[in-house]
Order: structure tokens, then sequence, then C-alpha cells
């Protein structure tokens, strides 16, 4: 028997928001329609009427509802993050979750009755840097980069004085989170000020017979052979000629699944599970959702964490554990 | 405009009713179908008003839907206040900012929330083409409406609902046991062909390995000794 760790759970639409709840969500994580988080895919997300109603919907089946607003204010314009702040507030959301230190800053000030989670996008890894936001902005929750072994995630936790929460399932980034500049770099445009990595605008699918080319603005990112599993169309995703070879260099297209690390997780000493995909449809968070409820609920027990059979879902249809284990050390 | 390219990489028709069935309805006009596809959006554009709001800023976007397997296109005018949607032979200048193709059951399963849009591009049972970004657009505007296909049709018959409801219900099951069979069929014909590939891929994997090999010891006996 272990404690009982709680799941948190993507939402980018009403629906997906019922789908997360009603298979079982502890908290959905949702954004507002614009760029003040990191998912403003065309859309995509909720407007302020939206989120009131689905604040409702969850409230009156005991889960809760996260607002993300993690994304770093454009210079000289914080307004759109400051009405953010102050509607989750008014709207009576469970928490913020925030990366931008003058936007956590802005919320301890004028909402202290507000709970305040970091978000992953802020990077903060290390017990200094933690602990430096708790005492800063009364941070009560930290969203942990993906960048951690469990050992390591178990040592931090031992020298920190605030909840933690990581990844299990999803998408998965170079781990350079809030500092990723190849969208950017690409497009113009960033995960970190605009809300989207590879913003689909940019994007380009080419059938040319044999294969299907994938372009992020000026560049030709990858090309998959017919019938092999595709992958999102990022540059860390891409494929690239060196020393006349093509081969994936950053990352290979796959998903995160740490279902079988979940005793070990609850051992770290972690609170709370992300499931990733705010992107993704509701069959996917209904499928998802489920599985890790009853993945949960049996690590609760004791039991051992159930097969969740997700594979059909998965980016390139693969799965990794990701820097949990390190396996590649 | 987009139109599929001879030799595509893109989804190929399943074996499957919908495939046999088209085949057999070819020489009928697409203008038939237009009575129940104008209804059908009519209901569900009363009985889902925000549907294409989340479009707003995208000028009413015209897409090309494309079932691979059904020998017909659709024409969907993304219109906020009266989206259309038309069926045609080809998709020749429609105008569509872009092209979203894929077996027509998939397609079903997309439009009610079934499966996960993501999850068919990874596959590769979905194509998309042209402009990305209404196409996403799209899909989530459509993901975040529960739309029920079959209660939505039905709910155009009026006091004939629910009797056509039934119908629709025992079709699905007779439909579900013919794919099944079919792909029996389809799972027999081709399980030869299977196997001689099967074997062949085992082989180019072996020579890959042994050229592989090769280069490593080539390189080696290169290598200056220091």
């Amino acid at each position: 028997m272990t404690h009982k760790l709680e799941l948190v759970c993507p939402a980018g639409t009403p629906a997906s928001l019922h789908a997360a709840v009603d298979n079982g969500a502890d908290a959905v994580y949702l954004g507002f329609r614009d760029e003040t988080n990191a998912r403003n895919f065309p859309g995509l997300n909720f407007n302020r009427k939206e989120l009131e109603d689905g604040l409702a919907y969850a409230h009156a089946r005991d889960c809760q509802v996260f607002l993300a607003i993690n994304t770093f204010p454009e210079a000289g314009n914080p307004s759109p993050w400051h009405k953010a702040v102050d509607d989750a507030a008014a709207l009576g959301v469970d928490c913020v979750i925030l990366a931008d230190i003058g936007l956590c800053h802005y919320a301890a000030e004028k909402h202290p009755d507000l709970r305040r989670h970091l978000s992953v996008q802020a990077s903060a890894s290390n017990p200094d840097s933690i602990n430096f936001y708790v005492d800063a902005f009364d941070i009560r929750r930290v969203v942990l980069p993906r960048v951690l072994s469990v050992q390591e995630i178990a040592a931090l936790n031992k020298q920190i004085a605030v909840e933690t929460e990581v990844f299990v399932f999803g998408g998965l980034c170079v781990m350079a989170e809030g500092r990723c500049q190849l969208s950017s770099y690409a497009t113009g445009e960033s995960p970190n000020m605009n809300g989207v990595c590879s913003p689909a605008a940019h994007v380009r699918y080419v059938d040319e017979g044999d294969r299907m080319v994938s372009r992020l603005g000026d560049f030709t990112i990858n090309a998959f052979a017919q019938n092999e599993p595709a992958g999102y169309p990022t540059l860390c995703k891409g494929r690239f000629v060196t020393e006349g070879k093509t081969e994936y260099l950053f990352e290979e297209p796959t998903s995160l699944n740490a279902a079988a690390m979940l005793p070990e997780l609850a051992e770290a000493g972690v609170t709370a599970l992300k499931i990733e995909g705010r992107q993704r449809g509701k069959a996917y968070v209904a499928q998802v959702v489920s599985a890790f409820r009853r993945a949960v609920d049996a690590v609760a027990e004791g039991k051992a964490s159930p097969a969740l059979n997700l594979e059909n879902i998965t980016e390139g249809q693969a799965k990794t554990s990701g820097a949990y284990d390190k396996s590649w050390r | 405009m987009f139109s599929p390219p001879s030799s595509s990489s893109g989804p190929r028709p399943p074996l499957s009713p919908i495939l046999i069935g088209g085949l057999v309805a070819r020489p009928l006009p697409p203008s038939l179908l237009q009575p129940a596809l104008s209804a059908a959006m009519a209901t569900v554009n009363r009985r889902h008003p925000g549907l294409f709001e989340r479009l707003s800023n995208l000028d009413t976007p015209v897409f090309l839907i494309d079932p691979v397997d059904l020998g017909l296109v659709f024409v969907l005018h993304a219109d906020a206040e009266r989206p259309t949607l038309t069926a045609r032979r080809t998709g020749e200048g429609c105008g569509a900012v872009a092209t979203i193709r894929g077996p027509l059951l998939k397609l079903l399963e997309l439009l009610e929330g079934r499966t996960d849009g993501d999850a068919l591009f990874f596959s590769r049972d979905l194509v998309i083409e042209g402009d990305t970004g209404a196409v996403v657009a799209l899909r989530n505007a459509v993901d975040g409406t529960e739309i029920d296909l079959l209660n939505e049709v039905a709910g155009a018959f009026g006091p004939l609902a629910g009797p056509v409801r039934g119908v629709a219900r025992f079709g699905q099951r007779i439909f579900a046991r013919m794919a099944e069979d079919m792909e029996i069929l389809h799972g027999a014909l081709v399980s030869t062909t299977q196997r001689r590939v099967e074997a062949q891929g085992v082989k180019l994997r072996d020579l890959d390995a042994k050229v592989a090999e090769l280069g490593k010891s080539a390189r080696r006996q290169r290598t200056p000794k220091s």
C-alpha cells in the first residue's frame, strides 16, 4: 500500500474536459484560447464562458481545474497574461500553472489566495531553483522537467518542501523546456512566447508518391516511407543527413509511457502524475485517462501496474520511459 | 486545389463493404446524395451552432474531404453561419485550402470523436495536404463538439427518428459483420504474397547488417594506428 498519486489530465476542448472528468481525472489542466498558454493551436482551448461551464462540470464531479498560463509575456505587453490571471481568480479555478517570474510575482501580489503551480516551462530542476520559487512566490507545486531519473527525483524531493508533479505519458520535448529555440528558428514563432511549437500554419505535408514529406517553414524535416509510422512535424524530431547517413539526431518520434514506474515514482515522493496532450482529441483523453486511472488505483492497492495497451495512439507508435531510467547511460 | 498524385504514399482503400458499394454505385450521379447531405448539415448546424465558430478567424475555409474507398469526394464550406457539404465525383476546381484523405469509416470515427486525429496521422491512415493550420482548426472544432452522427441523422426524420435509429443500428451490425468477413477474405487472398514479402524483408535486413559490418571493418583498416 502506498500513497495515492493524483492524476492530472489534459483538456483542449470542453468535450475533452468531459472525457477526462468522466474517465477518472483528479484534476484537469487547460488554457485560454490565446497566446497565454503553451498549446495555442488553432481551434483549441477555452473561452471564458467555456471555462466557467467546465469548472461547474468538473467541480460537481469532485475534479479540480488547473489553468495553464505558462508562456512568457511579450516585452511591453503583459496585459493578456495579467488578465488571464485575474480572470482565473474571478472564475474560481483551483490553481494557475505559471512559468514566468514576473507573472508569478503578479499573481502572488494580486491574488495571494490563488494557488500557484510552477510550470515545466520554468525548467526548475534543482533545489536552489525550486526553493527560490517557493520562497519568493509561495509556489505550492512544481512540475518537474523531463530530465531527471527516478533516483534524482527522490533525492530532489528530500531537499525541497513543495509538492512535485511529473509527466507519465505523451509527447516528449528535447528537454530544454522554456528555452528551446528550434521552432523560433524555423518559423519565427515559439512555444515559449507564442504558445505553439511548430505552428500548424507553417507545416506542410507533401505526397511524393513513394513517401510523405513534412516541411516546417523553409525546412524539409522528415520523409516517411509508405506505412512507416509518422511523428509530429517538429525540428527536434526531424531526420538529418550526417556523414552520409539520414537519421534522427535529437530524438525519434516516440511517446513517454512511465506506467510501469508508478510504484517507484510514488516511493520517490511524487504527489501528482501529468498526462501530456491538450492538442489531442477526446478519444485520446478518454483512453489514456481511463488506463492511468486503473494503473494508479492498482498501485495504490499495492498491486502491479496493469498493461495499458496505449501503443495505438502514441507518436511514431513507439514508447519510451525517457529520462526516468536513462537507459542510454 | 489539391488532387491525389497518381502514385500516392497515402492510405490505400481497404477491402470493405464501402469499397464494394462505392464501385457498384459509381454510375449514379453524386447529386443524388445532396438532399441527405443538406439535411444532415442543417441538423448539425442547428444542434451545434458554435461548431464552426472556432474557425471564425480563417475566412470561411473550403475543405476537400476524400474518402479513399468511396469513389466520391465531399466539399465542405466551413461557413460559421451556413456551412454546406457537397458530394462530387472529383475535387477539381473546388478551391479547397486543404485536403483530408482517408478511409470513410476512419473519417466518420474522427467526425464523432471516437478516434484521435493525431493517432490516425501517426498510423498513416489519414493524410492531409494544403493548409495544415486550417485542418488542425477544423479537427479541433469537430472534436470539441460532441457529435453523434446516428442521432443527428435520425433527428432529421422527426417523429420517425426512433424507427430510423433502430433500422440504422441493425444496419450497423450487418455492416460490421460484412466488414469482418471481408477482412478475413482479404487476409486469405494476400497471405501468400505477405509471407513472400516478409521473407524478402528478413533477407534485406541481413544484407544491410552485412554491408554495415563490411563498412565498419573497411573504416577500421583505413584508420592509422597511433
